[in-house]
């Protein structure tokens, strides 16, 4: 896209020459050999919150599958890495032993990991291999709890997922307070404050909100769309999503059993079925007017929740009548489609962005870390690049129109962000055109574009800012259009 | 029974008084006027989205505290009793804060709300002018347990306990009787729950934690038992209660009592209710105990740090100042007997060294003269003799001068070291030279009589010796028939008397050396008596001077020495009694506020009492 030098090639560029200035220094260059081997490799996508906000939860429905979590001796500090291999296995690592294969359970949805004889303290990461497509483009980690931020403002869970993950998933209960304050610790660096485009805050455990009502999770979508046009929550992320993980998985997983149970629910009249359902001792003790185990039923309100098993119920009533049917309503409801979409549209699309912010950052941590003569200049390589690089000069124009500060109208303001990639990086979705139009329809689309977008950065009547950012899109319509021509067509 | 807690607080409010400490006065009159009104006010705190405005809407049957999917509660609300349902804006006129921390009644801005916008106050939104003092929200409802003077405050939510601090007045947590911590079931109670739950239990005695949304969650229970066990292992002495507002609201409306009995709600109104009509006593007596333990532990730390301040101050008051001076003195003591007897010692051997010095030298000079005069002639060499023996001994008596000079400045500053703690300038005002007139004052050295070998004593001389030698080879040629005088006789004769002549004037020369070397010695003997003379008195001199000098310093320094040991005593002295004085008073005053303390803690006589000694 990026006519001139491209950006990751001239953050390979970088490495190399910081690896030349540290040369001798065989800790710095360990540590940018492997910014070097991550650039090839899957995106880290790190999901992260505080204590109980559904992070386990979150992970297993982006998979698919109960695979997390994989809890500690003592639950806490350890991360764990999914990543795709050819057959399940699980390697723990630790502060002072050598990694070590950890036997692996299968189950019918997942798999449960052994982690007997660990002492507290002592595990640092585990490493889950697992076969499975949604591992093929992304690795996801599983953190430990994010605790308030300390004295300084800083959080050292939060340190650590910055410094491994090129992206964060950042779940929160309510999207206020301490927990944003956590996120504002990720803006503290010039890689940082230059591209804020590695965290989806995620609303998470939204099926209990408004206790545990059948309209919770529209709701909550609504608050959610409400609540990132608030300056301080969109400063901080690209997207903000309201995602259920438990009825997400639920529908993920969702047995035929577990469906026969719920269409037998559902044969119960709804008045009958709203007091059994008010809470969640009474459905499980009470005297249901249709046979159904207890077991059964603990096992539902343990699968879906006191809201899921009401939303379920409620779903095959009004015509969910299969279970692939009624997976699919629980899937779109729980929010989870749309964080899905979110990611591959703000992570996977944007992956060599992302890596190559990781490795600026990484560089930049580095130089600051161990300055010595010459590292001045890499410094400065660094800001160029940010400064330069045509991928960061439309994140910062998204970030900018995000928060209105350029003053173009509402529909211009639209245009931009389509084109300069807001909505997602594929021609068609910037050109906002049918995903199968033809070449010659997008060259059209995107000509047109340009020449309006050039009228625009020529026009002395708006500022200044709106000018340069008129031309940034320009930029972004001629990279389109060289795409377009490179295409061969 | 209400008479024994009011007592103990109005001593409390007394001892305030005498320590001067009018904040803690006003705390505790708030206190006694709050304990004095039969309303119980049941502060309702905890983390955002707890369901803490449920809670409120559930004990009282009533939809009055907004809910619901991101209604966020900004401002405090109030719900208490009232003939008809009414809402208003409450916002105090002045600054932030003074309405807390002053007894004078600040005036209050009271906006009335239409009771269908009630929403929109207490989100902050109606009846609030922007920029005003801290504003809550008012809601009169006719209910039955409200009327028996039961006032619920709902609290925006808040999980750090700085913002409990910063609340508006009625939302204060001095102001409640009651706190009740919402926390829900979907998760065991966090850190920070935790922790201002430590930071309430300390100042508030009637704490309990409320777990709602019981009927989300199938496995409650458990989490409740873990929240006990983690209340339990905190320390914090709250009573845990599991609720669940949605049943109790539920039940309202169907009338259905086994379901508000599941909905675990009459367990908290029951406890609310027990509070209520406890407050004049078992809830007042607590309150007294918490605010005397407040009060006192207040009252006693400046007095403990002053104690330990005054500990700290012995090292480096007057007392140690006092020690100081009288280790001055024994030094001063020490010091003058130690420059004394560096005086004397160096003086003597100053006066051996300068006598040795000078003997030495003369007798060099001696020996020198005695080797000239083995062959030298007096008659001949001796104006050149006395020439150089004059130099000589000029020299002699200059450089022993000069050595005396250097001796006597080294003692001196042998003597003045013994100053050099005091820091004087000690080395007296003197300067000893090597006097100019030595030369003159060497006494002359008169020519010794010396035999002259004269013309006439040689010629008598010469015919004796002639004679004899004539008259013996005279005599010998008569026998050989020659005459007496004869040419042969004669030369003899010659001969004998040359003989004669020259003996005798070796004779002569070998008396006149004897004769001046005996002068010279006498001369040299002399001097060397003389110059030691003006030596040892020079010597004594010094010796005197240096003594009168360093006695005059020591008499100096002793004087201020004295001086100051007796201010210092005198200081010592004073500020002991000062001291002990203030010792005294502060013990007293530490002993009453242990009985002040232990009055209060009487009052809740199942609670064992921590008895607060004075630290000594």
């Amino acid at each position: 896209m990026t006519v001139g030098l491209r950006l990751d090639e001239a953050v390979w560029g970088l490495l190399h020459q910081a690896l030349q200035l540290y040369r001798d220094n065989p800790r710095a260059t360990d540590h940018l050999r492997h910014q070097l081997a991550q650039l090839e490799q899957p995106l880290r996508i790190a999901i992260a919150g505080p204590w109980r906000s559904g992070k386990s939860t979150v992970l297993n429905a982006i998979m698919g599958e109960e695979v997390a979590p994989v809890d500690g001796p003592d639950g806490s500090g350890v991360f764990t890495w999914y990543e795709d291999g050819p057959r399940p296995r699980a390697t723990a690592y630790s502060t002072n032993q050598p990694p070590q294969e950890l036997a692996v359970a299968k189950s019918a949805t997942g798999m449960r990991v052994d982690l007997v004889g660990w002492r507290a303290g002592e595990l640092r990461d585990i490493v889950v291999q697992w076969p499975t497509r949604a591992l093929r483009q992304v690795t996801l980690i599983d953190t430990p709890a994010i605790t308030g931020p300390d004295e300084q403002g800083r959080s050292p869970v939060m340190d650590r997922v910055l410094r491994d993950a090129d992206a964060v998933l950042f779940l929160t209960r309510d999207g206020r307070g301490t927990d944003l304050r956590v996120l504002e610790s990720t803006r503290d660096s010039a890689v940082g404050q230059a591209a804020p485009v590695n965290v989806i805050l995620v609303l998470s455990r939204v099926d209990e909100a408004g206790g545990g009502r059948v309209d919770a999770l529209l709701t909550a979508r609504q608050l959610a769309r409400q609540q990132y046009r608030d300056p301080r929550v969109n400063a901080l992320c690209v997207d903000l999503a309201a995602c259920s993980g438990l009825i997400g998985l639920a529908g993920r997983v969702l047995s035929e059993s577990d469906f026969a149970a719920l269409a037998q629910l559902a044969r119960v009249s709804r008045e009958d079925l709203e007091t059994h359902l008010l809470s969640a001792d009474r459905f499980v003790r009470g005297e249901l007017p249709v046979p159904l185990d207890p077991g059964v039923r603990a096992a539902l309100l343990d699968r879906l929740g006191l809201a899921g098993v009401r939303l379920a119920t409620t779903l095959v009533r009004t015509g969910c009548d299969s279970r692939v049917k009624l997976s699919a309503e629980l899937i779109r409801r729980s929010g989870l489609t749309e964080l899905r979409e979110s990611m591959s549209r703000f992570f996977v699309d944007r992956r060599d962005t992302l890596k190559a912010r990781s490795a600026l950052a990484g560089v930049e941590a580095l130089v600051r870390a161990e300055p010595g003569p010459g590292t001045g200049e890499l410094l400065s390589a660094v800001e160029q690049i940010l400064a330069g690089a045509h991928e960061f000069r439309e994140l910062r124009l998204l970030a900018a129109l995000r928060n209105a500060r350029l003053g173009f109208d509402a529909e211009l303001a639209e245009e931009a962000r389509r084109l300069v990639g807001g909505d997602g990086v594929g021609l068609a979705i910037r050109l906002g055109v049918e995903h199968d139009a033809t070449v010659q329809r997008l060259w059209e689309a995107a000509s047109d574009a340009q020449w309006r977008w050039r009228d625009l950065a020529e026009d002395p009547l708006l500022r200044l800012a709106q000018r340069r950012g008129a031309q940034v899109v320009v930029r972004s319509c001629e990279g389109m259009l060289a795409e377009l021509a490179e295409g061969g067509r | 029974m209400a008479g024994i807690w009011l007592d103990a607080l109005d001593e409390i409010a007394r001892t305030c008084r005498e320590h001067g400490r009018a904040d803690l006065l006003l705390a505790v009159r708030q206190k006694r006027a709050q304990l004095l009104d039969p309303k119980l006010r049941v502060l309702v705190i905890g983390e955002p989205n707890q369901g803490k405005s449920q809670l409120v809407n559930a004990i009282v049957n009533a939809p009055v505290c907004p809910v619901g999917d991101g209604r966020t509660t900004v401002l405090p609300t109030v719900v208490q009793h009232a003939e008809v349902a009414s809402a208003t804006v409450v916002q105090a006129a002045s600054a932030p804060g003074r309405a807390a921390g002053t007894s004078v009644p600040v005036p209050a801005e009271r906006t009335p709300v239409p009771l269908d916008q009630i929403a929109a106050g207490v989100a902050g939104t109606l009846g609030r002018r922007p920029g005003g003092g801290p504003a809550y929200v008012e809601i009169g409802l006719p209910r039955a347990l409200l009327g028996a003077g039961l006032v619920l405050v709902d609290t925006p939510g808040a999980d750090e306990v700085a913002v409990l601090g910063a609340a508006a007045p009625p939302a204060a947590l001095h102001h409640a009787d009651a706190v009740l911590l919402v926390s829900d079931s979907t998760r065991e109670l966090s850190v920070a729950e935790l922790n201002m739950l430590l930071h309430v239990t300390r100042q508030h005695p009637n704490v309990a934690v409320v777990q709602t949304k019981t009927d989300l969650v199938p496995d409650w229970r458990a989490v409740a038992e873990r929240n006990r066990q983690h209340l339990a292992e905190a320390g914090v002495p709250a009573a845990l209660i599991p609720v669940s507002a949605a049943l109790r609201l539920r039940a309202a409306a169907a009338d259905d009592h086994g379901l508000n009995a599941e909905s675990g709600f009459p367990l908290l109104i029951a406890r609310l209710q027990r509070d209520l009509t406890g407050k004049a006593d078992v809830l007042a007596r607590a309150s007294v105990a918490m605010i005397a333990r407040t009060v006192v532990e207040q009252l006693a730390a400046p007095l403990r740090a002053e104690l330990e301040s005054q500990e700290a101050e012995e090292q480096s008051g007057p007392i140690s100042r006092l020690h100081a001076a009288q280790r001055e003195v024994d030094e001063l003591r020490r010091c003058s007997t130690r420059w004394q007897n560096t005086l004397a010692d160096e003086m003597a051997d100053l006066l051996s060294d300068i006598e040795y010095d000078l003997r030495d030298r003369t007798r060099q000079i001696l020996r020198m003269v005695d080797e000239a005069f083995d062959t030298a002639d007096p008659l001949v060499a001796w104006d050149t003799f006395q020439e150089w023996l004059q130099q000589s001994l000029v020299e002699a008596a200059e450089a022993n001068h000069e050595w005396l000079a250097q001796r006597c400045d080294f003692a001196a500053r042998r003597v003045a070291g013994n100053f050099a703690r005091y820091g004087y300038d000690v080395l007296p005002p003197w300067s000893m030279t090597v006097p100019e007139d030595l030369l003159d004052r060497l006494p002359e050295i008169e020519r010794p009589t010396i035999d002259r070998f004269t013309v006439s004593q040689k010629a008598i001389t010469g015919m004796k010796g002639s004679y004899g030698g004539l008259l013996m080879f005279g005599l010998v040629m008569t026998l050989a028939g020659m005459p007496m005088i004869n040419p042969v006789s004669i030369g003899a004769g010659a001969l004998f008397g040359g003989k004669s002549i020259r003996d005798e004037s070796r004779q002569l020369l070998r008396r006149r050396q004897a004769t001046v070397k005996t002068a010279v010695q006498r001369h040299v003997d002399d001097f060397f008596v003389r110059t030691t003379k003006e030596c040892r008195d020079t010597t004594r001199q010094v010796q005197r001077m240096l003594r009168d000098h360093f006695t005059a310093l020591t008499e100096e320094l002793q004087e201020a020495i004295i001086q100051s040991f007796r201010t210092a005593k005198q200081a010592a002295d004073t500020d002991a009694a000062v001291r002990d004085q203030r010792q005294r008073e502060i013990r007293l005053k530490m002993t009453r506020l242990a009985a002040v303390y232990e009055q209060a803690q009487q009052l809740t006589a199942p609670r064992p009492a921590r008895p607060l000694e004075p630290r000594a």
